[in-house]
């Protein structure tokens, strides 16, 4: 059981560097959206009795996240009529190398941290900051807001994947909770992405700053 | 009639005169009048007949109930305040008419009242929330009051510095009420001795109440204030505004424990006001910032008695305490009417001269008798001259502190320096107004503007010879007054101070009086003799020069420079000398100014650092969303490595 979770988390932790790697935003979405699909089975990996609530939320999460969310990202990307990551704040390379620190960096933070034994060999710990991490990378390195919700989407992974070390005294439905936040946020970036689009002709959040006082 | 009933027709008069100040100038003189006789009356009533006035009508303001007290404290300011309104009043109605400012004299006068009031009100509030809001609004009247001339840079300049260090001082008192009103559950103010706990929040009070009193460091608002302001406001600032932050503390250090070091740096900082105040007086060239400093200086003398009252207090030394706490209090009255006397001459010169600068005017003695022997009058009191009141206050003090020398305890140390202080502190005061009467109102003028001028009309006289009068009556006979003093000291101390104890003064009295029958006497021969052999005049002896101008006078400047010389350390005076050179010189000229050096050297500087330091924080808000999140992720990381280093516990 074990081994199958740590290749899941593994997975997850390899599209969060494709994500980083990529310049087309087609493919940042489509590696989220995998992600969040691979995320989503994990609780029915470590539930050991079959629970209808348990199997309810995966199968929720897997349809918002690599589904619903995925497709209402693609809409405003062709509403907004671009396809890639022009410019970054930092290039891919180094979004890369960062990504694959941060990445070495969890896995070692993982093991000062005082863990309970069971958690110890798993790659839960370490995958959830990785995620976060690279989440973060994602939100800084990049200008285009498409690109920033897909940083947004792999945050809320790594916290997910952090809360399901909790997933037996923790019920999922604070995750269940976090996804319908994420999905109403999604919504209005979609809004506000439109509303960027139409006022300053581009989707580069950096023209935002003319906003400021 | 009942304090209370005069209170309320000061009240009723005084703001029945903000309303007519604007159409009904002649009601506005009448109903302020009014005001600050009733006002004079009740304070009167209250030192003479000794029972604490107490009112609480019931009526709730800012959700405390409104509570009034008359004690000998109050009443105490009160009368200084009263007889300086007075005065003020009847010399604005032609120092500040509507013939010369049409624009600004009608609200001068409206905002004149309500700093009158206002100032009243925080005498009589006995609620802490009621005295912030008093405090505030006098704070706001003062400074719409010295921005009166608001079209001349210099005043606005003024207001503004005033504005600040008000709201600064603004911000201790709220956090000195604040914590007051936490610790002891309640707004209302009163004797809160047993509770040692209080202690601490001196110093809050005195930085507060310090920063409107004008002591040395915190005095920066001060000189430009009173020079911009127009002169019956600079006299009521000078005279009563800058007191009630002497009246804060002398109340609050009277009502609350106070820390043990608290007397010592009181004195010491009395000291330093009082030698540095008179110091930077001497490096002035302008006529009422000079007597700005001179405030600073007499606030410092006020401070040394009230800090080693508070030294005796905390020792239980009542001997030699209650001296010094009744020169402290006695000087308060007695710079309040020599200061105003001497701003209210400063006014009469400005308005015959239209100029402040010293070294413009010259020989006004003949134009201008009365302003200038009224103006000699009060420096010799400012000075600390016998017979006048300004002596029978320091005398007071001096004598507390040579009882304390000859006590024997800790206190004689501090004692004997403070006392070589005031001394230098007397001497150095002298030099100044021998300076200024001697430049401003002796030798010949050195402008034009100063030969064509009029002497004021008499309803700037008689304010002034009023003030004079007050001088000469607490300089001749002092145990007259003695009353007033114990009213007031027994609020700060009950018991401290008796009517018996009055013997220093009954003796000064009539060292005064014999000293004074001495002076007209003389006059009375000179007279006489001048008549008799007549009068010849003559040139002044002119060093062989053969062809004297007025500009060869002594400067203010020159007259000074030996004794600004000592101080350069401190004044820091700029000065622009090309001298001469050779046996047939070219153009030479010399200029020095003083600056404010506390202001220019210390406050300025911190405040560009505090404002670049900003500006550099502030390039950290770009408006970018992404640096934004780069900061989370700075402080998150930040977070999780200090809990690493922290470890598990």
């Amino acid at each position: 059981m074990s081994g199958a979770m740590n290749l899941l988390i593994g997975l997850a932790m390899g599209f969060s560097l494709v994500a980083l790697a990529s310049s087309r935003l087609p493919s940042v979405i489509r590696a989220a959206a995998f992600q969040g699909m691979i995320l989503g089975v994990l609780p029915l990996l470590l539930e050991a009795k079959f629970h209808w609530l348990v199997v309810a939320v995966a199968i929720g999460t897997i349809t918002v996240k690599g589904f619903v969310i995925p497709s209402l990202l693609r809409r405003a990307l062709r509403a907004a009529n671009i396809d890639r990551e022009v410019e970054p704040l930092l290039g891919f390379v180094p979004s890369l190398l960062l990504g694959a620190a941060a990445t070495v960096g969890a896995a070692a933070l993982a093991t000062v941290l005082p863990l309970r034994p069971e958690h110890a060999r798993s790659l839960l710990v370490p995958g959830a900051f990785a995620t976060v991490v690279c989440g973060f990378i994602l939100l800084i390195a990049r200008t285009k807001a498409i690109s920033q919700v897909c940083g947004y989407l792999m945050l809320e992974n790594g916290i997910y994947l952090f809360g399901l070390l909790l997933i037996n005294s923790t019920p999922l439905l604070v995750e269940a909770g976090i996804l319908l936040d994420l999905t109403v946020a999604v919504f209005v970036i979609g809004i506000i992405v439109d509303r960027i689009q139409r006022e300053f002709d581009t989707l580069d959040t950096r023209k935002l700053n003319s906003l400021r006082e | 009639m009942t304090p209370g009933g005069l209170l309320g027709i000061a009240g009723i008069g005084l703001t029945a005169g903000i309303l007519g100040a604007f159409k009904a100038p002649r009601l506005w003189l009448a109903a302020t009048l009014t005001g600050a006789a009733a006002a004079f009356a009740a304070a009167v009533w209250a030192l003479a007949t000794g029972p604490v006035w107490d009112w609480q009508p019931g009526f709730v303001i800012g959700g405390e109930a409104l509570h009034l007290r008359l004690d000998g404290l109050s009443a105490f300011f009160l009368l200084l305040l009263s007889v300086l309104g007075g005065a003020g009043t009847l010399y604005a109605a032609e120092y500040w008419a509507d013939r010369d400012h049409p624009v600004s004299a009608p609200s001068a006068r409206a905002w004149w009242n309500g700093l009158l009031l206002s100032m009243g009100g925080v005498l009589l509030c006995a609620n802490g929330l009621h005295f912030l809001i008093g405090w505030e609004i006098f704070t706001v009247c003062a400074y719409f009051l010295i921005t009166t001339e608001r079209q001349r840079p210099a005043a606005r300049a003024a207001g503004w510095l005033y504005l600040a260090a008000s709201h600064v001082a603004m911000v201790c008192l709220f956090a000195f009420f604040a914590l007051l009103a936490a610790r002891t559950g309640g707004w209302e103010l009163g004797p809160m001795g047993d509770r040692p706990g209080l202690a601490p929040l001196f110093w809050l009070a005195l930085v507060g109440f310090g920063l409107k009193a004008g002591l040395f460091p915190l005095h920066i608002w001060l000189p430009s204030a009173h020079a911009n302001a127009p002169s019956h406001v600079s006299a009521i600032l000078s005279g009563m505004a800058i007191k009630l932050g002497i009246y804060g503390l002398v109340r609050f250090t009277g009502w609350l424990p106070v820390p043990d070091s608290a007397g010592w740096v009181v004195a010491l900082l009395g000291v330093v006001s009082a030698v540095l105040g008179v110091a930077f007086a001497l490096g002035q060239h302008d006529l009422k910032r000079l007597l700005a400093y001179h405030s600073v200086e007499n606030i410092g003398i006020i401070l040394i008695g009230l800090g080693f009252a508070m030294i005796a207090a905390a020792q239980g030394q009542a001997a030699w305490g209650r001296l010094a706490l009744a020169g402290a209090l006695l000087h308060i009255w007695n710079h309040g009417l020599f200061k105003a006397l001497l701003f209210l001459g400063a006014g009469s010169v400005v308005h015959a001269t239209g100029t402040r600068e010293m070294s413009r005017l010259g020989g006004l003695w003949r134009a201008l008798p009365w302003t200038a022997s009224l103006f000699a009058l009060a420096a010799t009191a400012i000075a600390g001259l016998p017979p006048l009141n300004g002596f029978v206050s320091e005398w007071l003090v001096y004598l507390g502190l040579f009882d304390a020398v000859s006590a024997h305890g800790t206190a004689a140390y501090a004692a004997i320096p403070a006392a070589v202080a005031l001394g230098l502190t007397g001497a150095l005061a002298l030099a100044c107004f021998v300076k200024v009467c001697g430049v401003v109102f002796l030798g010949l003028p050195r402008t034009p503007i100063s030969r064509h001028v009029h002497e004021c009309g008499w309803r700037m006289r008689l304010p002034m010879l009023g003030l004079g009068a007050a001088c000469v009556a607490i300089g001749l006979a002092p145990v007259l007054f003695w009353p007033a003093l114990v009213s007031a000291a027994d609020a700060w101390q009950p018991g401290w101070v008796d009517d018996a104890s009055s013997t220093p003064l009954a003796t000064l009295g009539s060292f005064h009086l014999a000293l004074a029958g001495l002076v007209i006497l003389a006059a009375v021969l000179l007279w006489r003799r001048v008549k008799q052999n007549g009068i010849r005049r003559a040139g002044t002896w002119d060093c062989g020069y053969a062809a004297p101008a007025p500009r060869m006078q002594y400067t203010a400047g020159s007259f000074a420079g030996i004794i600004t010389g000592w101080f350069d350390w401190i004044l820091r005076p700029v000065r622009h000398a090309h001298l001469p050179k050779d046996n047939f010189p070219a153009r030479a000229d010399f200029a020095e100014h003083t600056p404010e050096t506390v202001l220019e050297r210390v406050i300025e500087p911190a405040g560009s650092l505090v404002q670049r330091l900003s500006l550099a924080v502030r390039r950290l808000q770009d408006g970018r969303v992404q640096a934004y999140i780069l900061y989370l992720l700075l402080g998150l990381a930040a977070l999780a490595i200090l809990a690493v280093m922290g470890g598990p516990r």
